[in-house]
């Protein structure tokens, strides 16, 4: 992917850069307003990461713009304000995501890659499927190895998640918004206990486990 | 109409009232003196014609000659309008009337004993003449009819005067009513948070209210700026310490990459990250309160269903309780949803905190219990354990900033928490309060009811 990186602080703009560079994507870091505006108008890119605070044409003012100019390009916010107005603002703005400093890069390569997803064209599917685990959504009915496992109403929501993005790493904070709807980070670590009663009933029982931890980042479901 | 009352507890309103009971009160005595004066003289003017009216009597030269005199008169006089009565020495009556009264003087007579026919009142003169009584009556019709006459002279000056004064008083109370409802509507906003709320333009109003909007108009710029000014340093202060907090991050980072490095340097590495999480979340709840007591998050209050939002956040926390050892539930007594204005990030983070705070603070074991019901139309969510509760005397200061009890010292936890949930609040225009739950801690909060909260 090609990635636009704003940022005018030198050690986390070269950090997140370099994080993204070693994933192997292709990045361009910009240290102002300015210069990401003549970067983003000029070049193609998959995902903007823009700080807000940036100097010359500040973050909020550079989306705008780049939205105003028909550019859909999905934007990932960083911010050192962290209220939900300030969200929703950014959001407003033309914004995609939003991420408060300080971040793991774990949390913004996770959101990186599923802006990039969302820009693509969502496929209906009816049953979702990793090894020999298979959910029908229709049915909403779960079996691994052929034998059926009841779930929960908000585990079978937690494991659809992951399904759908199957291979791709989920954050903590990430599975906060899509299954609970919740956009505060809570000081327990909630969504490791669910992710463990998950794992209890899908993986536990089983040869092969499918959720892995990604340490630091978060879950992911593969073979 | 439930305007009425109020606008006519208005002050221009009651100023006419007060005019007009003044006036009601002036026109009373005066009108009344006036009454009283011309009443007097007209009953001497009858006194006098009665006087006169004996005295021809008097020529007739015994009692016989008198009655014929009596007689002759009566037969001539309407005994509407005057009453004659002779009772002679022998005890026979002449006259058109029969008046038995032998006590000399004027009276006032109701009636004519003998006479149905005749009412009304009578002013009589009674007196001795040729051994018998003579009674003159004259009707006093003309004198109360001066009564009549008097209260309607009154009433025509009163009512205009009560009509007039009455309505200017509730056309002006009615266009400054509009003045003060766009005065108290604009402090509304300015108490709620918005502080771009502004009185406006105060062309054709009365000086003092302009006089008053003006000045709520300086003073609402000038805390608008001073906010502003509060708002650029606290976002300034935020960003000038989490881009090196961010770096530190990142160099902690990089280093745990590095290969090299050892189990107890791991450890050490572990426990910066950790120490850093607690600045950051301690930082990330200062700033947030900071926000929250401008009252700038009541821009996006919209309707919350709180029954939907205790659910969720029960279930989320559910087997993290059930971890720690602890039973949550979540019990709703009201069949249908309860709903409260408000923001659903910052309701979620109150009922969050509130249940990590019972689960941090009470021994295995403990039950917590999420409540919500109605108390009469107030939305009310509980949050009870069964723990060793918190003393009385520490109850107010727990909602206090950074405050943590003793024996929490050791526990994780920011100590701005229950500071939070208070804040939080105080925001959405609820009542909390801690209570003993013997044992254990309740924390309630009361809701104002959808509609009901600020909007004056």
């Amino acid at each position: 992917m090609k990635l636009l990186v704003v940022e005018d602080d030198e050690t986390t703009g070269s950090y997140i850069a370099r994080g993204l560079r070693e994933e192997g994507h292709r990045v361009d870091l910009v240290t102002s307003g300015r210069d990401a505006l003549i970067q983003g108008t000029s070049a193609q890119y998959d995902v903007l990461i823009v700080d807000r605070m940036v100097p010359e044409v500040d973050g909020m003012t550079l989306v705008k713009t780049l939205r105003g100019a028909g550019n859909r390009t999905p934007v990932l916010f960083l911010t050192s304000l962290g209220s939900v107005e300030d969200r929703i603002e950014g959001l407003r703005a033309g914004g995609d995501d939003y991420l408060v400093k300080p971040f793991a890069f774990g949390e913004l390569s996770a959101r990186v890659a599923a802006l990039a997803r969302r820009a693509q064209s969502v496929e209906q599917e009816t049953i979702l499927e990793v090894a020999d685990l298979k959910m029908d959504l229709i049915a909403r009915r779960v079996t691994r190895d052929g034998i059926e496992i009841p779930l929960l109403p908000r585990e079978f929501a937690l494991l659809e998640h992951l399904l759908r993005r199957k291979g791709r790493v989920q954050t903590r904070t990430m599975l906060l918004e899509a299954v609970w709807d919740i956009s505060f980070d809570p000081a327990t670590n909630v969504v490791e206990t669910h992710i463990s009663r998950l794992r209890g009933k899908i993986d536990r029982p089983f040869k092969t486990e499918l959720i892995h931890t990604v340490r630091g980042s978060g879950y992911r479901i593969d073979a | 109409m439930p305007r009425l009352p109020t606008q006519f507890r208005s002050m221009p309103v009651q100023l006419a009232l007060a005019l007009v009971a003044l006036f009601t009160m002036v026109s009373l005595i005066s009108l009344g003196a006036t009454y009283l004066i011309t009443q007097r003289s007209f009953q001497q003017a009858m006194q006098a014609d009665l006087t006169q009216d004996m005295a021809g009597f008097r020529a007739a030269p015994n009692a016989l000659a008198l009655a014929q005199l009596v007689e002759a008169e009566a037969q001539a006089t309407d005994p509407e309008r005057m009453v004659l009565s002779y009772l002679a020495p022998n005890r026979r009556h002449f006259g058109n009337a029969m008046i038995s009264r032998d006590e000399d003087g004027y009276h006032i007579l109701t009636g004519i004993p003998d006479n149905p026919l005749i009412e009304g009142q009578y002013m009589s003169l009674t007196a001795s003449m040729r051994g018998g009584h003579l009674t003159i009556a004259r009707n006093l019709r003309e004198i109360n009819a001066l009564r009549d006459v008097f209260l309607r002279v009154l009433g025509l000056s009163l009512v205009p005067t009560v009509l007039i004064a009455l309505s200017g008083g509730l056309y002006l109370s009615r266009r400054s009513a509009r003045h003060v409802a766009t005065i108290s509507g604009t402090l509304g906003h300015l108490t709620s948070g918005d502080l771009t709320a502004r009185v406006g333009p105060t062309k054709h109003w009365p000086a003092d209210l302009s006089a008053i909007a003006r000045k709520i108009d300086t003073m609402a710029h000038a805390q608008q700026e001073s906010m502003t000014a509060i708002q650029q340093v606290s976002s300034d202060i935020a960003h000038d310490l989490k881009t090196p907090i961010q770096r530190v991050a990142v160099h902690l980072s990089d280093l745990s990459q590095q290969p090299e490095l050892q189990g107890p340097s791991q450890d050490l590495l572990g426990k910066a990250k950790e120490e850093l999480d607690g600045i950051v979340s301690v930082f990330h709840a200062l700033l947030q309160i900071a926000r929250i007591e401008t009252g700038s998050p009541k821009a996006n209050f919209e309707r919350i269903d709180l029954s939907q939002l205790c659910e969720t956040l029960t279930e989320l926390y559910e087997p993290a309780a059930s971890e720690a050892e602890h039973i949550l539930t979540f019990q709703r007594v009201d069949a249908s949803n309860i709903a409260v204005n408000g923001d659903k990030g910052l309701l979620g983070q109150l009922l969050a905190n509130l249940i990590e705070n019972a689960i941090r603070h009470t021994p295995r074991g403990t039950c917590i219990i999420v409540n919500l019901t109605r108390k009469g139309d107030h939305p009310t969510l509980t949050v009870t354990d069964n723990g060793p509760g918190v003393p009385q005397a520490e109850r107010d200061l727990v909602l206090r900033r950074l405050y943590r009890m003793d024996r929490s010292r050791t526990s994780p936890g920011t100590g701005l928490g229950l500071s939070l949930v208070n804040s939080i609040a105080s925001l959405h225009d609820a009542e909390i309060s801690l209570t003993d739950a013997s044992p254990g801690l309740c924390v309630s909060i009361v809701f104002t009811p959808i509609g009901t909260s600020e909007r004056l």
